[in-house]
């Protein structure tokens, strides 16, 4: 009686070919599929319009190199590390900005783009993408992963010694130090890349004009105290370098916006809030994304999450930016990130499909696709219980 | 003890007895004489008419004796209120209880309330145009479209005139007189019709460009008249004077943004080394600037900036996905 009723019920309701799909651990067959959604060009100066919603790989090496210390978002590097593998998908704000990149003339002041769009539309990855390209094409990458991890998560603040009314972030500075040296470790042990000028830190330490770039980090990252002025001293270095045309920069900064919104989480000793104009790290960074010097590109993200909760309202680049922002910045390129399109979603559910994240069944794009109103970080929570 | 009460006891019941014995002879006497009987419909004694309710004699209603061809205009010659009988149209107004037809006009409140023109029909108003006409100048031919008068007659004044008759032929509201314009007639620079703009405040209308001046503080029509066009004088001039403190204005007390002041102008001609009327696109660029901040951001105006800003660059333009 039993042995019955459990037929009748595989016969009418579940078809026995999906049964086996679901419930044996053979491999689905998509090799038919793979050359969809995936692209073997991991050199991305060759990334075009073809290649718009295809995953390329990075390289285990690169990734090692560039995004040890920060630079993908947490978890989207969780998800790589259980996919095993880091793939990122060419969309077209990244694709856009490396094309500018490539048609720009050095010779002209740097050009700031400015990408911003709604939460997990991809914003972080679009400056990933754009970091490789950079990687790959010797440049000196500048890259601050968040400066929400500054204004509204610093690890430690103090009053500055130099400069009388600022406050020193001096364990996130050196953890920056340590990154900047991690990104850039090829190029700067390249004899030509040198200090302009002496900087006098104290009465027995003394970094000479004509010494290491290199060494000018390490002196940041072992005297942490230091560690601030140090950057602001590298911004300049980096500025005369790259206007001689030893180096050309990228500079690279995640949540820019934060370094205009005056309500940050950094307090004096007697608990006033601080001005992130006010914070000495921020003044490297105003003076790397000014344009008064050349060889080099800024690539900024304005985000709404790198401001308090209570002001997250709007995520277009003047609210975000304020006035100053907005003032210091112009003219700037803005480059909008928007949800997937249909392709690139269906693209992104095939590679999840590869990669055994989700389980096929017929219907699951259009569902998720619904669901997740097509916003990447949303289609990424949605498929993870899937 | 007791013997005394059962002596008062006895003395008592037989004086009693005797009440009794009285009384019944005298009812037995009456009762001989006639049977009564229990009237219910009519009360005894005098009865007394009922006054009969006065009946009037109302002629039938007005409309029901009218003839076909009647003229109109004297049955109704001037502005009143609703009359039943002097209408002779089957009308109906008010709520519909539930599968009923409207109240009919008579003693209907609803038709009383609402204004009629009644006393307008077109028969009346082209007998009262006629006669109307021979006080009138023919219109002058060259002023055949509305931009011509506009031009030849930039102002337009407004006043009414008031016929009627009471005791007293003066109406208040004669004394009202209106001045409208339009602000381009006027021929003001940028700054002054700002000023203009400020000091006449919502008498501006932006959709017809016009300006509407009501004057009605002096007792006569011709002090007021006189009043608005000294008005009209006074704000061209002042709208030209440029006092002391305006020039203490800064980019904060600014009502919009503009670009040659702000800024962005500044920085961009940093950038290139050179005015801005030499750099190639900077108008275009200053357009969409000024657009980005007074209309507000939104995706077109900053997809417009992002353009602009590529072309002053000389950057490729932004990459279309298919």
């Amino acid at each position: 009686m039993y042995a019955t009723t459990t037929k009748l019920l595989i016969k009418n309701v579940i078809k026995p070919k999906l049964l086996v799909q679901r419930f044996s651990s053979a491999p689905v067959l998509l090799s038919d599929k793979l050359q969809k959604f995936r692209t073997s060009e991991s050199n991305c100066a060759n990334h075009t319009v073809d290649h718009l919603g295809l995953f390329y790989k990075v390289p285990v090496e690169d990734r090692k190199h560039i995004f040890t210390l920060g630079g993908l978002p947490k978890s989207f590097d969780v998800q790589t590390k259980t996919f095993n593998e880091t793939c990122l998908m060419i969309r077209q704000p990244s694709l856009d900005i490396i094309n500018c990149m490539k048609n720009l003339d050095f010779s002209k002041p740097v050009v700031r783009f400015v990408l911003y769009g709604e939460m997990g539309s991809g914003k972080s990855l679009a400056l990933a993408h754009v970091l490789h390209y950079a990687y790959q094409n010797g440049f000196l990458m500048v890259h601050v992963p968040w400066v929400g991890l500054w204004m509204r998560r610093c690890k430690e603040y103090s009053n500055s010694e130099t400069k009388e009314g600022y406050v020193d972030l001096n364990l996130d500075a050196a953890a920056w130090l340590l990154n900047f040296k991690t990104q850039n470790s090829h190029l700067l042990t390249q004899p030509d890349i040198k200090t302009d000028v002496e900087y006098v830190w104290s009465k027995r330490e003394v970094t000479p004009a004509g010494s290491d770039l290199l060494s000018l980090v390490e002196h940041g990252i072992n005297r942490v105290k230091y560690a601030s002025e140090v950057i602001i001293a590298l911004a300049e270095e980096i500025k005369k370098l790259s206007n001689k045309g030893v180096v050309r920069t990228l500079v690279a900064v995640d949540g820019y916006n934060a370094f205009f919104y005056p309500n940050t989480r950094v307090y004096t000793e007697k608990k006033e809030v601080v001005h992130p104009q006010k914070v000495t790290l921020t003044e490297a960074f105003m003076k790397l994304t000014d344009f008064d010097w050349k060889n080099g590109v800024a690539v900024l993200t304005v985000d709404e999450i790198a401001i308090a909760e209570e002001d997250q309202t709007c995520h277009l680049p003047r609210y975000l930016l304020r006035k100053e922002g907005f003032e210091h910045i112009d003219p700037f390129v803005p480059v909008p990130v928007l949800n997937y399109t249909h392709k690139e979603l269906t693209s992104c559910m095939d590679y999840y499909r590869e990669r055994k994240w989700v389980k096929d069944y017929p219907g699951l794009d259009e569902e998720v696709e619904f669901i997740s109103n097509s916003n990447p970080y949303k289609l990424m929570k949605v498929c993870a219980p899937l | 003890m007791l013997k005394i009460f059962r002596i008062i006891e006895r003395n008592t019941i037989e004086k009693t007895c005797l009440c009794v014995r009285y009384s019944s002879t005298d009812s037995s006497a009456e009762k001989r004489d006639e049977f009564r009987v229990l009237n219910i419909r009519k009360p005894k004694g005098r009865y007394q008419e009922r006054k009969q309710p006065r009946t009037l004699n109302i002629l039938p209603p007005r409309s029901e004796s009218m003839p076909v061809d009647q003229d109109w205009g004297n049955v109704w010659p001037g502005p009143r209120s609703f009359h039943p009988a002097t209408v002779p149209l089957p009308v109906r107004q008010g709520y519909v209880e539930k599968s009923g037809a409207p109240p009919s006009k008579y003693a209907n409140a609803e038709l009383v309330k609402i204004p009629n023109f009644l006393h307008l029909t077109p028969p009346v108003i082209e007998r009262q145009c006629n006669a109307l006409k021979q006080f009138c100048t023919p219109w002058p031919k060259a002023l055949d479209t509305d931009e011509k008068l506009e031009k030849h007659f930039p102002l337009q004044i407004t006043s009414s005139d008031y016929c009627f008759s009471s005791p007293s032929i003066r109406n208040p509201l004669a004394r009202i007189v209106t001045l409208r314009f339009k602000l381009g007639s006027l021929g003001l620079n940028q700054r002054a019709k700002d000023k203009f703009l400020r000091l006449v405040g919502d008498r501006y209308d932006e959709e017809s460009d016009s300006v509407t001046i009501v004057t009605d503080r002096c007792p006569l029509k011709k002090q007021n008249y006189d009043y608005a066009l000294y008005l009209l004088t006074a704000l061209y001039h002042e709208s030209y004077n440029v006092e002391e403190w305006e020039n203490l204005k800064t980019e904060a007390d600014m009502e919009y943004y503009d670009w040659l002041k702000n800024k962005s102008k500044a920085t961009i001609e940093k950038l290139f080394g050179k005015p801005h009327g030499e750099i190639e696109n900077a108008d275009v660029y200053a357009d969409s600037v000024d657009k980005l901040m007074n209309e507000g951001e939104n995706t077109y105006t900053l997809d417009k900036y992002g353009e602009a800003v590529r072309k002053l660059l000389n950057l490729p333009t932004k990459i279309e996905i298919k």
